[in-house]
């Protein structure tokens, strides 16, 4: 201090009261300092004492074609803009809804009304060498009208039609109008916002805008860029309203071959794998430098059956189908025995899914007796048949990138189903054939496939008579009165309770009914290596707690 | 005086003989190893195609996934599915033998039509197809097949066609090479001055006599080409599908546990492609060398 | 190279090139054209994962423009391509000239490489083989390049990553160029161009050919005369026998290398044209298809530039014909 004073002001520091005055300078100045950066750090560190740094990286199979959250379609994208965006409200671990860049809400008596008071102390990602936007308003409304416009292409425009429109009150205050109460509406606000400076056309947005390959958010983590091996690279946002994530950086690599991935994995050059390959779960279970993390996703796996046709419309067929198939030896052969089998059309983890309902047992004498009460009967090839009609069908699966686990699945389908008389043609399929055929030509007699559901379990769309159409999600033409009565029952309802118990009703009878064959969740693993820490996984969007993700000071890179 | 006779003596004498005593011992093993695995082929068509196999290849058997040979009856062991390997090696065989039939009769046919006329009248003719050729040789031809398949769907038979197609500016120049030097010795002018009809000079001279042997190679060769492409499209997973046999996509399934140690699955295949191709190089290579006589200076 | 050169190396430059122009509008023309015809659209792909309802196709086909006529189409991209607008790709919105450029550099790495190493391997064995003839020596070498010729190119893939990972504990997977913390980078590298050059069948047809063009030159009729006089037999003999057919022999194998290097592309994750191509496809990504399709006719079309420079340098009379 004595030194210090000397250099600083070249006098002796043998002058007591120019000492003491300069004492008090030097003070408030380290004082005034604290301040300053206390407050341009308000924004700053995470109150948890957990440390800053470290680098992650991750392997995708794929990379993601783009970076903003209206245009992008896949998983990837999905993942990266959970960590660059932020939506008016946000879900945390124990899925409930939880402020993000709206402080608070109103929500008016009759439900139609959504008023969202926002955040104040928001910063869009600064671009280059400029200063950051504050987030206002203007850009939730700009967000809405983008995505809705007609030449936008999105996905996301089907999701958002209830709304009727939105208005500005004023800086930090928006209200949406809806044409009709939802139920769960407060989650769907969580879309992301985008900036209103930031796509170069005001009006829509297509892939040509840069934005899409530049995005700025007001997420935990910046775009830093895009490396020429098209690795996707994340810096912390310093100024995160949340507070600064721990880990520095996160980085995407893409990968082509899944198996190469976990090869990646295991040789350090990623850290983490987003969704491991059932196969290679006992390999990196035996490795004690990762964690295998289970979470599970609001998904099944499900055969569905076209009952158009004619051999395919008596339920009893299809009951029989079910029976005949082993789906416990299914899945401890395929996936390790990881995952739940399901006998309705909810998955396991999901409020609306009926325990009481047993899955129909594997029986393959029960399946014959079935196809006999029905009608059938061996014919001389050995399959079942009917009138004259041979009970062979066309399964139709669309080749997909990874769909080893699927290939395996289908065939042993067929086999199963040999061995009660039926004859099943497999068929794999462009993806962009298969979607014609399915959901418009409806040329297919039985398809195998996965659906993804939200937290509202809302299968109206799936079994509603009202769905059948071109392009409607009611593929498979199923039509029940009282399938369709308690669902226009379910969706006049705002009782949580009463739902449940629509929901539970319609889960039994689907279960006897069997418009689809109901297989299986199975229980998706991450698989990361055990320097990171406090790991919580979103089931569907993955990152969504990232930003409290660290690693230790000795772990760090 | 009496010495060179009897040099002479013993040169025609040696050619006097039947083309594979003159042949060096290597071309004969070449060719016989060549004609083995033809046979070979050839029988596991048949028995493919008549279903003559002691185990269904499409027989499941979930609890037996992987297992080594020898396992309960399983000669070669089983896939990912249970299934016995040695069949589907068989089965797999139908995957390329008749398209690749009609890769080689297509280039084949169309080559040397296009290699006679560019040959025999040349001008024109000659410059269109050497751009023609030209322009199929620019064209890498996994890209173009994976343009057919995106365009069209991932049917074998259209991919030999291409392959065939793109083999005849191959053929065709290879014909019209002959040709050309036919002329400059002369054959084809003298046979017009013997007043020979045209359809004769081109099928039994040109053709029969000097081209035989080039357009048997070319169809060795064509066939292993046509292997190596329906493995690698199966391989890709744009060729034959699940649950019909390839090569090509049961080297891809088993490559799935490579990485785990168990190799079986997916180097039978892989031999399997390994040898067979081989055999294919060798026959026409050992046909090559003996009809040339280019063995040995 | 002397002087005299120079004047038949440009008269070959500029025939290539007007015989490349022409090509590169044949080839752009076919490709455009099997792609017209295809039944399924880029639409889809856009709206995938959510269904795509009536309207929003409706939406998608004005904001893309109304589908006009086939040869509008064709001339309207052929127009950009002359000014250097290759237009945008359809999935990623991204100019499509600098990525096919960043892709096809990749692997134009690749295929050099791999060719370089085919050479090593086969240049030798032919040589010996075509002094010796078949003896104890040069027999197991042939035998050996014709089995390593028939293996499939993405089994050894495979195995070579296997003996890598499991064998000698090092990851091969080279992310393009910059495996950034890794010992040993350069040989991360060399693998799939290794792989690419063993393994894709292209040794043993360039043994045979090599040989049997160097056997020939060797029986030719100056060759004896320059050996009965003593003179250097190797200048003449090199220049005929190796350097021009090894030329030829790789020029017309690039369409095939290019081939097989989209299978290692996707066993080493190397970012080159093939897995474009292939993704590509699958999108119906038009315009990258097309700038895919040209840059891969303009690299054999320079492999046959190549060769043909190579002919006219050592041999400036031939230029003539």
């Amino acid at each position: 201090m004595q030194i210090f004073i000397h250099s600083a002001f070249g006098i002796s520091i043998f002058d007591e009261e120019v000492i003491m005055r300069r004492i008090a300078v030097v003070l408030l100045l380290i004082v005034a300092t604290v301040m300053v950066s206390s407050i341009a750090a308000g924004a700053g560190r995470k109150k948890d004492s957990k440390p800053d740094g470290g680098n992650l990286s991750y392997g995708e199979y794929g990379r993601p074609a783009t970076l903003d959250p209206i245009t992008s379609n896949e998983m990837i994208s999905l993942r990266l803009t959970e960590l660059i965006f932020n939506g008016l409200v946000g879900i945390n671990e124990k899925q409930e809804i939880v402020p993000e860049l709206a402080e608070r809400w109103d929500c008016s008596a009759d439900g139609r009304t959504y008023t969202f008071y926002l955040r104040k102390d928001v910063m869009w990602h600064p671009k280059e060498g400029e200063e950051p936007k504050p987030f206002t308003a203007e850009d939730v409304l700009f967000t809405y009208k983008i995505m809705m416009h007609p030449k936008t292409i999105t996905p996301l425009k089907v999701r958002y039609e209830f709304i009727l429109g939105v208005e500005k009150i004023d800086d930090y205050t928006v209200k949406f109008t809806l044409k009709r109460p939802i139920l769960n509406a407060l989650a769907k606000f969580s879309i992301k916002v985008i900036p209103k400076h930031g796509p170069s056309n005001p009006l829509y947005l297509t892939r040509n805008d840069h934005f899409v390959q530049s995005p700025i958010g007001t997420g935990p983590y910046i775009l830093k860029n895009i490396t020429a091996e098209r690795e996707v690279v994340l810096n912390a946002n310093e100024n995160y309203f949340k507070g600064r994530p721990h880990i520095d950086k996160l980085i995407a690599k893409p990968f082509a071959d899944q198996n190469i991935m976990t090869q990646g994995l295991m040789f350090n050059a990623i850290d983490m794998i987003v969704l491991v390959n059932p196969r290679d779960l006992p390999e990196i279970q035996g490795d004690k430098r990762f964690i295998l993390q289970p979470y599970n996703a609001l998904s099944y796996s499900f055969f569905g059956y076209n009952v158009r046709n004619p051999l395919l419309a008596d339920k009893r067929v299809r009951k029989a189908f079910t029976h005949a198939v082993n789906r416990q030896e299914m899945l401890d052969s395929f996936f390790n025995g990881q995952g739940t089998i399901i006998s309705g059309p909810f998955a396991p983890g999901s409020w609306a899914y009926n325990l009481d309902v047993q899955p129909l047992s594997f029986d393959p004498e029960q399946a014959r007796t079935l196809l006999q009460e029905a009608g059938f009967s061996r014919g001389p090839d050995g399959f079942m048949q009917k009138d004259g009609k041979r009970l062979a069908l066309s399964l139709k699966i669309p080749i997909e990138k990874e769909s080893e686990a699927v290939k395996r699945v289908v065939l042993a389908f067929k086999n199963y189903l040999k061995n009660i008389g039926a004859d099943i043609k497999v068929e794999f399929m462009e993806l962009q054939a298969w979607n014609q055929d399915v959901f418009f030509e409806h040329d297919f007699d039985i398809i195998f496939a996965m659906w993804v559901f939200d937290d509202s379990a809302d299968i109206s769309s799936l079994f509603h008579s009202g769905e059948i159409g071109p392009w409607k999600y009611n593929f498979g033409g199923y039509s029940n009165p009282e399938v369709d009565g308690l669902i226009n029952e379910s969706k006049l309802t705002l009782d949580h309770e009463k739902r449940r118990t629509i929901n539970r009703k319609l889960h039994t009878i689907l279960a006897e009914e069997n418009p689809y064959t109901f297989l299986w969740t199975l229980t998706n693993y991450a698989a990361y290596h055990k320097k990171v820490r406090r790991v919580a996984i979103h089931p569907y969007k993955f990152f969504s707690y990232a930003d409290d993700w660290f690693m230790e000071e000795k772990d760090q890179k | 005086m009496k010495k060179y006779s009897q040099i002479s003596g013993k040169i025609s004498e040696f050619s006097a003989l039947p083309f594979w005593k003159k042949a060096d011992t290597v071309d004969l093993v070449y060719v016989g190893y060549g004609l083995l695995i033809v046979a070979l082929v050839m029988v596991s068509y048949i028995l493919g195609s008549f279903k003559l196999l002691h185990r269904d290849p499409q027989d499941i058997d979930l609890q037996l996934m992987m297992a080594s040979p020898g396992t309960a009856g399983h000669l070669l062991g089983t896939d990912f599915m249970g299934r016995d390997m040695l069949s589907r090696l068989i089965v797999g065989i139908q995957a390329y033998f008749l398209p690749g039939l009609l890769a080689i009769f297509i280039a084949l046919f169309f080559g040397t039509g296009l290699g006679v006329l560019a040959g025999y009248r040349s001008g024109r003719f000659d410059t269109g197809i050497t751009y023609f050729t030209n322009l199929v040789d620019s064209f890498p031809r996994l890209v173009l097949i994976l343009l057919v398949i995106a365009a069209f769907k991932p049917d074998i038979y259209y991919i030999m066609l291409v392959v065939g197609l793109t083999n005849v500016p191959v053929v065709a120049s290879l014909i019209k090479g002959k040709i050309q030097f036919l002329k400059q010795k002369n054959f084809i002018e003298a046979d017009i001055a013997l007043g020979l009809p045209t359809r004769v000079i081109i099928f039994k001279h040109i053709l029969w006599h000097h081209c035989r042997s080039l357009l048997i190679i070319q169809a060795t060769l064509g066939m292993a080409e046509a292997i190596l492409i329906e493995t690698s499209l199966s391989y890709l997973g744009f060729g034959v599908q699940e649950p019909t046999p390839s090569w090509g996509n049961m080297v891809q399934s088993g490559a799935n546990y490579f990485m785990q140690g168990k190799f079986w699955p997916s180097t039978a295949p892989a031999l399997a492609i390994l040898f067979t191709i081989l055999g294919f190089h060798l026959l026409g290579d050992g046909l090559n060398n003996i009809f040339e006589g280019k063995r040995n200076t | 190279m002397k002087l005299s050169a120079i004047r038949p190396i440009a008269l070959v430059l500029s025939r290539e090139l007007v015989i490349t122009v022409l090509l590169l509008l044949g080839v752009s023309f076919v490709v455009f054209i099997i792609l017209f015809a295809s039944p399924g659209d880029p639409f889809s792909v856009l709206l995938d994962g959510q269904l795509s309802t009536a309207e929003s196709k409706a939406g998608l086909r004005e904001a893309m423009g109304a589908p006009r006529s086939w040869y509008v189409q064709y001339l309207t991209w052929l127009a950009g391509m002359l000014s250097g607008n290759f237009g945008t790709s359809i999935r990623m919105g991204l100019p499509v000239l600098p990525e096919v450029l960043r892709v096809g550099l990749s692997t134009l790495i690749l295929t050099i490489g791999s060719l370089i190493i085919t050479l090593l391997i086969a240049v030798p064995i032919a040589l010996y083989s075509a002094l010796h003839g078949t003896d104890k020596i040069s027999w197991p070498l042939t035998m050996f390049s014709y089995v390593i010729s028939a293996l499939p190119v993405f089994w050894l893939g495979y195995i070579v990553i296997y003996l890598f990972t499991h064998k000698l504990g090092l990851f091969p997977i080279a992310f393009g160029f910059s495996t950034a913390g890794q010992k040993y980078r350069w040989l991360y590298q060399l693998l799939p161009i290794f792989v690419l050059g063993v393994g894709n069948g292209t040794v043993s047809e360039v043994i045979r050919f090599l040989r049997q063009e160097m056997a020939r030159v060797m029986s030719e009729d100056y060759i004896r005369t320059a050996r009965a006089k003593g003179a250097s037999v190797w200048k003449h003999a090199f220049k005929e026998g190796l350097l021009i057919p090894a030329t030829e022999i790789i020029a017309s194998k690039i369409p095939f290398i290019l081939g097989g290097a989209v299978i290692v592309e996707q066993v080493f994750n190397w970012p080159g044209m093939g897995r474009m191509a292939w993704q590509a496809a699958q999108d119906r990504d038009y315009p990258v298809i097309m700038g895919i399709a040209i840059l891969a006719a303009v690299f054999v079309r320079m492999g046959s530039l190549f060769q043909s420079l190579v002919y006219v340098a050592v041999n400036p009379r031939a230029s003539k014909e």
